[in-house]
């Protein structure tokens, strides 16, 4: 059953609050028990940003100094400060915070303070005071800051080395700093593993360890990662980083009901992955994910990039919708918590209420629609789901304290970005091409709407023209007078009298429908397709009269055939042999009455073809031709250079993907509770030269892992790591390299990696969460959606698709038991031990090896197809001595107990019991530590 | 696995695993409950987000809870709030009743829906008489319908809150009733992974948050009502189906793999993981990798057995109903809910009545026929379940709390049927140092608004926490916000 989501569970959040607990026993700690409560509290009027009333409260100092109206705490005794009574208030106009601002104090919390100013209110002295907020580090431009030079003036890091990547000399600054020394390069095996799996998440295959082992070139390393970026399945493994940012869902709902995301949306996922492959800029990605309907109307190419958008879909809810819209944006793109002033003044960044609801303006006119393919004209079966501004006039409001319900319609807000970040939005509309607003008169689209008709008609002659033959040869036939033995089911339908009239009125439908089709299309095409200079008013408004003289002849026809049609069924009602009187009446009376409102549309229809008007029904949707341009002023507002987060935040999520431990702790909150970096230099560097650089993401990829810094071992042995583990223990200046669990969907692709039946097709729809134990394919194309995700994916910690900034890498005995009992190992371990064992006889046949010689030969095969190196020798003696006692276990079946058995593989065990051990020893490797680590 | 049972009995039992030489050698290093439960919680990442070290904050009266959820909504007025008005008034509108005033209250504000659904989740105002009869019972005399007839024998144990009110009238309820919030302020930490987190475990070959029964809905907030959200996924609700040949996922391997051949394989797992961890001696990962094979190992063993109810009597089994259809179904998952917290699992989940849509309570129409039927599935089950603990004398520390997300309207709808209705229903607790024989708080004469002792669901999340000795305000996570109303209250008045 697919258990959740998640995430690192820290960083999910909310808007939030270090919560001042009751520490009964313990005296009260301004520092731990003060500060942080004032801080949510009262902070947004009494902080750095504003000082109502002259108070400041965000430091021991300054709640000391008091405000305009002088001291607030009287040092030693509560009951004589008035900041007790203001917070204890009863009275709705006294009481702080003020009804809307906030929850009031509990009673504990006022315990706390009292006991606080009891204790003689003390603070420390050396309390920084908080600076303005407009100061914060993140919200200015990154600037490049000048490479460090003198590196290994006091230190015995080599100066040669390190000056060639920017990155370990930013690095070797702060290690000297702690006093932690790096260590050395890892080994080539540990390497070539390590890269595989970073740059596109699959294992190396023993032909290309051999490859690399056998390169001395002094560039291998190089050359090794430009083919790895260069690979096709770089954009599957980074595609999958960046959907888990993005927060990619496949559609949800129940049975065909669609609830969530979009159908047809791994479109999107498609996107992601080619753009990457690709290298398009990640300024150009976030351009075309908010606003590609803006920026490229008519491009194919473009369109599903928005599905960015379309996965907030929620179809019972327009507020959940744009609530998710604005805070996944905010945070992916920008690292900001927008969704925090939601409801209230943010509580920590310069953020007023306001700012969130002129964000939601930039989203406001913005809907979801599916235009169709050429191949596909049924849009549940496929189609591109795309953005469009529906409703530029709608406007937006300020939900007082969030509340859904209490809109304040008297201040319709303008789209804009916060003012902090200084620049206001550059909003201009953009006209659409006639194809994009008017999409059903794209040529394909006006054949296929003509085919469909035309084969409509085709099929309605077919069917009377049969009909007649068979009439005449069975004369002769009470033809335009059912008498109710036609509807006895029991009587074989063929020999039945065909309905001749029945089918005509059909044939004359279908032609009318294709003779309305040709006249509106006409008509349509000479208005909207006509440029305005070669335009002939007269012509169009002919156009236009023929066009709905066409369709009120059609439907003139579907009147005709409907009265026919209940004609008959009344005389089927009267002479029906219903033995139960009244429910005969009642069928009677009830297709009586349908006749009669048969004949008045009838009646009307007749009437209506006597007009002479230009009034048609176009022949598909017409949207708004012009779009508000919001959403790609936003797009362009992000993106621009001067934006002081888009590239930090960009840069914080590829560096944390690895070294699995990122440059601002909380990736997606670069606010005033991200306090400058440690690694500030190196995070604005590398912003900018990823800006610089057109914000080639390949370009950062290659940087960082030609640096030493990436390359560096990961183990902690000898002297210089035992140092580092005291003066570093978390390794914070990267002194080594971080061991790392593999995502949930590299675990799954292993399995099928290093059994050979991995299907290395790309793209495509996604495939059935269930169908996991079983489809060949990478799990990026596993539908992952909002209950619909599958298990073991879900046990290694993947991504929640409703958020997931930053997976978490659990230790789990779920985990245990998936990789020991699934299918998905037991039948690939059979499969794989087949094949190693015939390759091992292969190879060895000529000299007629021992089987101790082939298990040996064997087990090596297994950790180089596996682990991409050879076992050691204890390894190696411990895998021999299983194979000899587990084929001796097996050979006799009739002592063992069977399991009673979960899901039933594909793959049975082999029938040979040392070669059953043989499978058992693949399917122990597949279930070892480093199976699922790199290293 | 009954089979395994009979024919290889040394290796399914936990008390007495085949020799493991080195693959827990571990033993001395953490199978005692609390240090145990540090390694279920062990996380590369723990420090980020310190959970609690395991231990109650003060004396507890509870060791675990039966939650029962009914899904749907089931009428209160027709269950555990009897009101003689709606009978005296059949078929006249509220304003014809002296108590019109209900259409006139504030609490009908707190009204608050995901999707505004056009044939339902409206107040109903013309009266519909009870469709079923009351009777006192026990020694407290306390009125239940008559559709509860062997619940009713342990009136006397059941603490009946009469003044539930929630947000929510569409089934979104569902989900807030475990969470505490409304659905459209989307997903959060629910009360058994708040149970989880808090405590440690009983027993290291369980999980100590147990699912029984088809979740909800994907409407009404799916699995999201059993998982921890923010608190990790360690913590969520863990599904079991009462088949010991499939009682979870993965949890065994194919038929025809054999138990030895397995168990050969772990040896040489644990083998192999030494040598690498031999290695790296200061890689945590590795060593919380190679216990979480053991926990799986004793896992694999333990959970068979927990929900093979053939190890059960004769006589025990039809008393929960396991010999008529009717109640097989739910009577084994009260079967093997007591089975559960006798081993130690803290805190076991029971739905009821899951259709793939708003749940089967959910009685617009035919609300007479369809409630026989329901409670004809649960009740005898139920009472059984509380008659079982009690003569084992598990009563008294296990807190069984039977609820569903709102009542049903007082008046009708579509002629025979009740309406969602948030603003007053019943649920029930019994056991785990809960005062008996009880009823607390009040609707108002039609069983309209919730009037006396007002509780939202999360002062039943209070009480139930409080009663296993845990302060919600001490499970606080750093960095996540909850509000004061996301706590709640303990209900001191029903506390023994």
């Amino acid at each position: 059953m697919p258990r959740p989501l998640v995430c690192f569970p820290a960083l999910l959040a909310l808007c939030v609050l270090p919560t001042a607990g009751v520490h009964s026993a313990e005296p009260v700690d301004y520092a731990r028990d003060i500060k942080p409560l004032f801080a949510v509290k009262c902070g947004t009027c009494h902080g750095a940003l504003e000082q109502e009333a002259g108070l400041r409260l965000d430091a021991g100092t300054l709640i000391l100094a008091g405000g305009d109206s002088g001291a607030i705490v009287v040092p030693g005794d509560a009951s004589a400060s008035s900041l007790i009574a203001r917070v204890a208030s009863d009275d709705i106009d006294q009481r702080m915070p003020p009804e809307g601002e906030g929850e009031p104090l509990s009673a504990e919390q006022i315990a706390l303070v009292t006991a606080w100013i009891d204790a003689g209110a003390v603070a420390p002295d050396d309390e920084p005071i908080p600076v303005d907020p407009h100061e914060h580090w993140a919200f200015h431009a990154p600037v490049r800051p000048p490479l460090p030079t003198d590196v290994d003036s006091d230190s015995d890091i080599d100066a040669d080395d390190a000056s060639q990547n920017p990155i370990d000399r930013f690095l070797s600054v702060q290690q000297r700093s702690v006093g932690a020394q790096p260590v050395e390069r890892a080994d080539d095996t540990t390497l070539l593993r390590r890269v595989y799996f970073d740059l596109i998440g699959l294992p190396p295959s023993r032909a290309q360890q051999q490859v690399f082992a056998a390169d001395e070139s002094p560039d291998r390393w190089q050359r090794l990662v430009d083919e790895l970026l260069a690979s096709p399945h770089y954009g599957e493994r980074w595609g999958r980083h960046w959907m888990d940012v993005w927060r990619y869902s496949d559609w949800d709902g129940y049975k065909q009901e669609l609830r969530g995301s979009q159908r047809h949306i791994w479109r999107w996922r498609d996107w992601i992955v080619d753009s990457l492959n690709a290298d398009k800029g990640y300024d150009r990605m976030i351009v075309e994910m908010l606003a590609g309907d803006e920026l490229a109307p008519g491009d194919e190419e473009v369109l599903p990039a928005t599905g960015f958008l379309g996965r907030n879909y929620h179809n019972s809810n327009r507020d959940m919708w744009l609530d998710a819209t604005v805070e996944h944006t905010a945070k992916g793109f920008l690292g900001i918590t927008l969704n925090c002033a939601r409801c209230h003044e943010h509580k920590y960044d310069p953020i007023p209420q306001q700012a969130y609801y002129r964000f939601r303006a930039i989203f406001e006119p913005h809907k979801l629609r599916t235009d169709q393919l050429p191949a596909e004209p049924n849009l549940l079966k496929d189609g591109i789901s795309r953005a469009f501004d529906a409703e530029p006039d709608t406007a937006t409001y300020l939900y007082v304290r969030g509340n859904e319900k209490d809109p304040d319609k008297e201040h319709p807000l303008s789209p804009g970005v916060p003012d902090v970040f200084g620049d206001s939005l550059d909003v201009t509309p953009v006209s659409l091409p006639v194809e994009t607003y008017f999409p059903a008169l794209r040529r394909f689209a006006m054949e296929q709407q003509l085919a469909t008709a035309d084969q409509q008609l085709a099929a309605a002659q077919r069917a009377l023209s049969e009909a007649t033959t068979q009439a005449a040869q069975k004369q002769p036939a009470a033809q335009d007078q059912p008498d109710g033995k036609d509807k006895d089911k029991d009587k074989d339908k063929d020999n039945a009298p065909a309905d001749v009239a029945l089918l005509e009125h059909k044939r004359d439908v279908a032609r009318a429908n294709v003779r309305s089709l040709e006249a509106r299309q006409a008509a349509d095409r000479a208005k909207y397709l006509t440029p305005a200079m070669d335009s002939d008013e007269a012509e169009v408004e002919r156009l236009a009269v023929e066009a709905a003289w066409a369709e009120r002849a059609h439907k003139l026809a579907q009147a005709r055939l409907a009265v026919y049609e209940h004609t008959t069924a009344v005389a089927i009602a009267e002479s029906s042999n219903e033995a139960d009187e009244m429910k005969k009446q009642k069928a009677v009376d009830d297709a009586r009455k349908k006749l009669e409102e048969a004949n008045k549309a009838l009646a009307e229809a007749e009437v209506e073809a006597e007009k002479s008007d230009g009034t048609y029904t176009h022949v598909g949707e017409i949207y708004p031709a012009s779009s508000t341009g919001r959403r790609l002023a936003l797009a362009r507002w992000i993106t621009a250079a001067e934006n002081p987060l888009a590239a930090r935040v960009a840069v914080n999520h590829i560096w944390l993907r690895h070294f699995g431990t990122p440059l601002v702790e909380n990736v997606f909150d670069f606010g005033l509770r991200s306090p400058r970096p440690r690694h500030v230099e190196l995070l604005d560097w590398l912003a900018v030269e990823l800006i610089e650089n057109g914000w080639s993401t390949k370009h950062l990829h290659r940087l960082i892992l030609t640096s030493d810094a990436w390359q560096r071992a990961s183990a902690a042995t000898g002297d210089v790591a035992q140092r580092n583990l005291q003066v570093d223990p978390d390794n914070q200046t990267f002194w080594r390299m971080n061991v790392r669990r593999l995502e949930a969907e590299i675990v799954r692709d292993n399995v099928l990696a290093v059994s050979g039946d991995l299907d290395p097709q790309l793209g495509g729809p996604e495939i059935p969460h269930d169908q996991g134990e079983t489809s060949p394919r990478r799990s990026i194309y596993l539908q992952t959606a909002y209950e619909k995700q599958m298990t073991m994916l879900v046990d290694f910690d993947a991504a929640s698709p409703n958020e997931c900034y930053r997976r978490s890498e659990s230790i789990v005995p779920q985990q245990a038991l998936a990789l020991a009992n699934s299918t998905l190992t037991l039948d690939k371990s059979r499969v794989l031990a087949g094949r190693l064992w015939e390759e091992v006889n292969e190879t060895a046949s000529a000299d007629a090896p021992t089987s101790d010689d082939s298990d040996a030969r064997f087990v090596d095969v297994a950790y180089r197809q596996i682990f991409a190196r050879p076992p050691q020798e204890a390894e190696l003696a411990a895998c021999r001595a299983f194979l000899r006692e587990q084929s001796a276990v097996l050979a006799q079946p009739a002592s063992l107990t069977s399991f009673v058995g979960g899901a039933e593989s594909k793959v049975a065990p082999a029938d040979d019991a040392a070669q059953r051990a043989r499978e058992n020893l693949i399917h122990v490797l597949m279930n070892h530590n480093d199976f699922v680590t790199a290293r | 696995m009954s089979a395994q049972h009979r024919h290889g009995p040394a290796s399914t039992n936990p008390d007495r695993l085949p020799s493991r030489r080195g693959f827990l050698r571990d033993a001395g290093l953490g199978l005692g409950g609390v240090a145990l439960s540090a390694i279920l919680k062990r996380d590369l990442f723990a420090a980020a987000s310190s959970p609690p070290d395991g231990r109650p904050h003060f004396a507890p009266k509870a060791k675990s809870v039966i939650w029962l959820f009914m899904i749907g909504g089931a009428s209160h007025v027709e269950s555990f709030d009897p009101k003689p008005a709606l009978n005296e008034y059949a078929g006249k509108t509220f304003a014809e009743t002296p108590y019109g005033g209900v259409l006139e209250s504030p609490f009908l504000a707190n009204e608050r829906v995901v999707a505004f659904d056009p044939n339902n989740g409206f107040v109903r105002k013309t009266c519909y008489p009870l469709q079923v009869g009351f009777q006192p019972r026990g020694e407290s005399g306390l009125e239940i319908s008559d559709w509860w007839p062997h619940l009713a024998e342990s009136v006397d144990d059941l603490c009946l809150i009469r003044s539930m009110w929630t947000e929510d009238s569409n089934h979104g309820a569902q989900l807030q009733f475990h969470t505490g919030r409304h659905r459209i302020d989307g997903f959060f930490p629910t009360i058994g992974s708040w149970v989880h987190y808090g405590l440690g475990t009983l027993n290291e070959n369980l999980p100590e948050f147990v699912v029984l029964g088809t979740p909800l809905a994907d409407c009404c907030g799916g699995q999201e009502a059993h998982r921890a959200n923010y608190l990790g996924p360690r913590y969520d609700g863990i599904p079991l189906q009462v088949d010991p040949a499939n009682s979870m996922p993965y949890l065994a391997p194919e038929k025809g793999v054999y138990v030895e051949e397995q168990r050969q394989q772990f040896e040489l797992l644990d083998r192999l993981n030494q040598i690498t961890a031999d290695e790296h001696p200061d890689d945590e990962a590795i060593r919380a990798r190679m216990r979480s094979y053991e926990l799986a190992f004793r896992m694999q063993m333990a959970v068979p057995e927990i929900v093979d109810l053939d190890r059960e009597t004769a006589q025990t089994r039809a008393m929960y109903g396991l010999d008529a259809d009717e109640t097989r179904t739910f009577g084994q998952q009260m079967l093997a809910a007591r089975r559960l917290v006798e081993r130690g699992v803290r805190f076991v989940q029971v739905y009821h009545g899951s259709n793939g849509g708003a749940g089967g309570w959910d009685s617009h129409s035919n609300l007479k026929n369809s409630h026989t039927k329901l409670c004809g599935q649960v009740d005898q089950p139920i009472g059984a379940l509380l008659k079982d603990l009690k003569q084992r004398g598990l009563l008294d520390e296990t807190l069984v709390v039977w609820a569903t997300e709102f009542g049903r309207t007082p008046g009708s709808q579509n002629g025979n049927g009740r309406d969602h209705h948030p603003y007053g229903f019943t649920i029930w607790m019994a056991g785990g140092g809960i005062k008996g024989g009880i009823a607390h708080g009040a609707t108002d004469e039609l069983g309209f608004h919730a009037v006396e002792n007002r509780h939202y669901v999360t002062d039943v999340h209070a009480t139930v926490l409080h009663q296993l000795g845990l302060d919600p305000h001490r499970l606080v996570v750093p960095g996540r916000q909850r509000l004061q109303r996301d706590f709640g209250t303990p209900i001191h008045e029903i506390i023994a």
